[in-house]
């Protein structure tokens, strides 16, 4: 039968089948052909005695060095497994009982209880009485709690209470909230009997200690029920032990250090911080050893450095209600790396007086399996502060109370728009009174509507200076809550760069855009397109590419005519008659021509008269005669050629200096020396 | 040549910007597409949330917030409007810079009007669009704030929920109203800002795990323990005071101021307890000492003056099916919604 989510379970009571301790199983096999011996083992059932392990541990309540107002809870410690409070007899018999054998007692600080430092089991319990079984223990050293009669009977609870302390509760393990990490959803849960109160005669914090105690074996001791008083939530010490606060040793025990204290700390004398503060009520407390080498540390000595930073007083120390020395020595422990045991260790501060050595009544010893501290500062609970609220509309000022005292100081002078007068201090330095209202009004407010606009269409009003938005009241006094609305948006505005430049870049891209489209309409009749994204990176480039594009398309009412193609040809010289000279220059027979055209005119015989042309490839045809023909006309042009070139006289010997000094002889060599024999011969 | 004077020059900016005003320029993929940038219209939503502004705007004198107050109010959207303007006048020099802005303000005001409504999103939440209308919200002023820093604030629409209802079920009732900003400018001061007018507020303690404890009275020395139906786990009416009829005063030892006489405490609620059989047992015992988180209703129009207390515990269902049915009914026809059909659901 699972909870619902969000719903939980109560159990009165969840016992095992058998308790701790160590047992003798004897197997015995029958029914079989055969005969098997008998076997004799041993079995042991394992729980906790002196110690919790922490990991049985879910949480607690109130939360550890916590500080705040529990005066109206009961404080209380969650165990993982469901049998733990009852997994051993109190009374000591073999077999389970609704009675648990754990309780969690609640010390307030200097009631004169003490809690040892890690001791041998066997000095844990009260001298003259031993557990049951002693050899089942789970650890060799634990701690122990030290209370006199007089505490014990009034804050340890009653044999008859215990069962009404404990109980399981049992949670759907999916719910976060409630199980907290359990892993079957069954938890143990063990109360105290004590509420944490706080001193409200004195209006101090008060700082407690809670113990969940091993009861075995000394159940006889608890006190029996007492006489009970309705009027009992105020605060007082069971004991009072304060005088233990200014006990200091004689000077034995410090210089011989030989007295064996059993396990109890003495209060050591001061030791002087290099800090300088004497912290006095923390160095008086016990443990102020362990206490004033935290502060030392937590402490740097203050100089003054012009290159580090000055650091100015944190905002919320103006609002803390009590520093508690002790709870930031507890936090300091927990950055040393032995921080496991020395957390523990620290909060057993303030409740470890050697009561055995004073008191002068017996002293009793429990076992105590877990321990944590809080304070409790404040009688304030929830419901009391919200039931306490003064509900109103901001800007409401109550009404003095005619028949209390008049107030220090004038009461503020606010009218029922919400407007609050304040003090005002012109630019020329006259010092007038003002009225100023915030964004936080005491009635809805309507916001500014659009306006008919310039060229139709409406527009809403929007200011460029802070003092568009004063006002003035009749009466003579401004109002000047939107011009400081205007003034300290600017600032804001300004005071961060990157509102600065992405309100630049925005103007640029969105503005500058149009900006540049009407002024290149202006001087070059060119339509910048419109805008479809501003993503641009180059304003600049796109406008040019835009110009370009516009003058591209439409060059001759932009730019101007266009150029012709082709420029015309020079004018050519002609002196002589035409017709000599066009027949010479295209190679006509000029007879031929004039012939023709007398005629049919010359521009007609011109037309009609073939132009010699020369042969194309593959049309011209080479018979001998042909071939012979333009032979000899090439040999006699070449002839004449070299004639010109070559002067004949002084052939002969330049040839031979010429043969000498050249190279191989060829074929126009040879030609040469043929022609130098026809002159010589 | 067009003429390059600048009164001409101001009127082509002008109406150039009056197309220009439409141009989406900003396309953000978790935002949609706006005018403004996205840096600049997160910012200017922030101001409108009054970030940044220092507290002296917001409360000039420390006499209209006194220690252990709260105070209810409208946000008043002329004030940010000029601060928005403000911001916007940075580099607005010129009169065509001026006229520039004048153009696109209406486009700004919407894009930002849009922006606040989603600055304290998650990520499943649904997107909300449109212009807001009216913000209100509360400074509170107490020990409360520095307390328990985890506070749980709702507001609601319509006083739907009974005041007592499982704060599980009210995280994603339809009449919750979004907060737009829930912070602690002082250790011991919270403003809370609401999307719209509520009718209820309700501010609930930090849960805490399951306690066990005693209630105060009005006598500072003596507590009180109410009552539980033994069987159904509700509180024995009536629910705002604790009287003789649904509470025990928890009794102490003698000379022993604050320690518990569980025994005698226990036969004191079996006593008074419904249901109760001839001896209380320890997990009845444990349900009567149940302290669940406290929760402040402001608003709630059907209650009288004199404290309140909301007892959180309800173990069983409160409203019926049939009434649950009847209301919403109610409800349907008073928004006059329209069938699919086309006929108004009368």
């Amino acid at each position: 039968m699972l909870p619902p989510k969000g719903h939980f379970i109560l159990h009165s009571a969840k016992l095992p089948a058998v308790t701790a301790g160590p047992y003798n199983l004897l197997s015995r096999h029958t029914a079989t052909p055969f005969t098997v011996a008998d076997e004799a083992t041993h079995v042991t059932v394992s729980s906790p005695r002196y110690v919790m392990p922490v990991e049985q541990i879910l949480s607690t309540f109130p939360p550890a060095n916590a500080e705040g107002a529990f005066s109206d809870r009961l404080p209380q410690i969650v165990l993982k497994r469901r049998t733990l409070p009852w997994e051993r007899n109190p009374a000591g018999a073999v077999e389970p009982s609704s009675t648990p054998w754990l309780a969690l007692v609640v010390l307030a600080e200097n009631e004169g209880a003490t809690l040892s430092t890690p001791t041998p089991v066997t000095s844990c319990v009260t001298s003259g009485v031993t557990l049951p079984v002693p050899a089942d223990r789970d650890v060799e050293q634990g701690l122990y709690l030290e209370v006199t009669e007089t505490v014990k009977n009034k804050v340890f609870p009653c044999a008859a209470d215990l069962p009404l302390l404990c109980h399981v509760r049992q949670v759907d393990v999916t719910d976060t909230e409630l199980a907290g990490g359990d892993d079957d959803g069954w938890l143990a849960v063990v109360l105290a009997n004590r509420l944490p109160v706080y001193d409200t005669a004195n209006d101090k914090p008060v700082r407690y200690l809670a113990c969940l105690v091993n009861l075995e074996g000394q159940l006889g001791i608890l006190p029996p029920p007492l006489p009970t008083d309705d009027d009992g939530f105020h605060f007082e010490l069971a004991q009072d032990w304060v005088v233990l606060n200014q006990l200091k040793p004689g000077p034995d025990p410090v210089i011989l250090g030989n007295v064996d204290l059993e396990g109890l700390t003495f209060p050591m004398p001061e030791l002087r911080s290099p800090a300088g503060r004497a912290d006095a009520a923390h160095a008086r407390a016990p443990g102020a050893a362990f206490g004033a080498r935290v502060a030392s540390q937590a402490q740097a000595p203050t100089t003054l450095d012009g290159t580090a930073a000055i650091t100015s007083a944190r905002v919320d120390a103006q609002w803390a209600t009590t520093a508690s020395v002790k709870a930031a020595s507890v936090a300091a422990a927990a950055a040393d790396p032995d921080a496991t045991r020395l957390v523990r260790d620290v909060m057993g501060n303030g409740f470890r007086f050697p009561i055995s050595l004073v008191a002068q009544e017996p002293t009793f010893r429990f076992p105590v399996l877990a321990h944590w501290s809080f304070t409790t500062a404040g009688a304030d609970t929830f419901e009391s502060l919200m039931l306490a609220l003064d509900v109103g509309l901001l800007g409401t000022v109550d009404e003095p109370d005619p028949a209390a005292a008049p107030a220090p100081a004038e009461p503020p002078e606010v009218v029922q728009t919400g407007h609050i007068s304040l003090g005002h201090r012109t630019r020329r330095g006259d010092r007038l009174k003002a009225w100023y209202r915030g964004p936080l009004v005491p009635f809805p407010t309507e916001r500014d509507a659009p306006v008919p606009g310039p060229g139709g269409g409406t527009r809403l009003p929007v200011a460029h200076a802070a003092d568009q938005l004063k006002r003035v009241v009749p009466g003579g006094r401004e109002d000047l809550g939107l011009a400081a609305a205007f003034e300290i948006g600017r600032l804001l505005g300004l005071s961060q760069l990157s509102v600065v430049s992405a309100l630049t870049r925005f103007r640029a891209a969105q503005f500058g855009a149009g900006r540049g489209r009407t002024v290149v309409g202006g001087i070059v009749d060119v339509d910048v397109p419109t805008l479809d994204s501003l993503d641009l990176h180059d304003l600049g480039r796109f406008v040019a590419v835009a110009v370009l594009t516009d003058l591209a398309a439409d060059p001759i009412t932009k730019l101007g005519p266009r150029r012709p193609l082709v420029d015309p040809g020079r004018e050519l010289d002609v002196d002589g008659a035409l017709d000599e000279i066009i027949a010479g220059g295209l190679g006509l027979d000029l007879d031929v021509v004039r012939k023709h055209a007398s005629a049919v005119g010359i521009v007609a015989a011109l037309t009609q008269t073939s132009v010699p042309l020369a042969y194309g490839p593959g049309a011209a045809e080479l018979d001998d005669n042909a071939t012979a023909a333009l032979r000899a006309t090439l040999d006699s042009e070449v002839g004449r050629l070299v004639e010109i070139a070559v002067p004949r006289r002084q052939a002969p010997i330049r040839r031979d200096r010429q043969q000498a000094a050249d190279g191989p002889r060829d074929a126009l060599d040879d030609l040469l020396d043929t022609l130098g024999e026809e002159d010589d011969s | 040549m067009k003429n390059l004077a600048s009164a001409v020059m101001l009127d082509e900016v002008t109406a150039y910007l009056s197309n220009a005003v439409a141009v989406v320029a900003d396309h953000d993929p978790d935002d949609g597409e706006h005018v403004t940038p996205g840096e600049l219209r997160r910012f200017l939503a922030g101001l409108r949330l009054l970030q940044g502004v220092p507290f002296s705007y917001l409360v000039p004198d420390a006499r209209l917030l006194p220690l252990e107050s709260i105070r209810f109010f409208y946000l008043d959207r002329a004030w940010t409007d000029a601060v928005t303007q403000g911001v916007l006048s940075v580099g607005t020099i010129t009169t065509a810079d001026r006229a520039q802005l004048e153009a696109m303000y209406p486009a700004i005001r919407a894009d930002v009007d849009q922006a606040e409504r989603v600055q304290r999103r998650r990520t499943d939440d649904d997107w909300l669009d449109g212009a807001g209308g009216t913000v209100t919200g509360f400074l509170l002023r107490s020990k409360l704030v520095s307390g328990w820093p985890g506070l749980h604030v709702r507001a609601y629409s319509r006083d739907v929920l009974p005041d007592d209802a499982l704060s599980t079920v009210a995280e994603t009732h339809p009449d919750r109203m979004k907060v737009l900003r829930l912070e602690r400018l002082a250790p011991a001061v919270l403003l809370v800002l609401i999307d719209g007018v509520p009718e209820v507020i309700h501010i609930e303690e930090p849960r805490q795990g399951i306690q066990f404890g005693v209630r105060p009275t009005t006598s500072a020395s003596q507590v009180r323990v109410q009552v539980r139906d033994v069987a159904t786990g509700l509180s024995k009416p009536p629910k705002n005071t604790l009287n003789d009829t649904n509470s025990v005063v928890v009794p102490f030892r003698r000379r022993a101021p604050g320690v518990i006489d569980m025994v005698k405490l226990a036969e004191r609620l079996r006593q008074l307890a419904p249901g109760a059989g001839s001896t209380l047992e320890p997990n009845e015992y444990a349900l009567q000492m149940l302290r669940f988180p406290y929760r402040q209703v402001f608003g709630d129009p059907d209650e009288v003056d004199g404290p309140k207390f909301y007892d959180l515990d309800a173990f069983a269902v409160t409203v019926t099916a049939t009434n649950w049915a009847t209301e919403l009914r109610h409800h349907l026809t008073q928004a006059d919604i329209q069938d699919p059909n086309g006929e108004v659901d009368g």
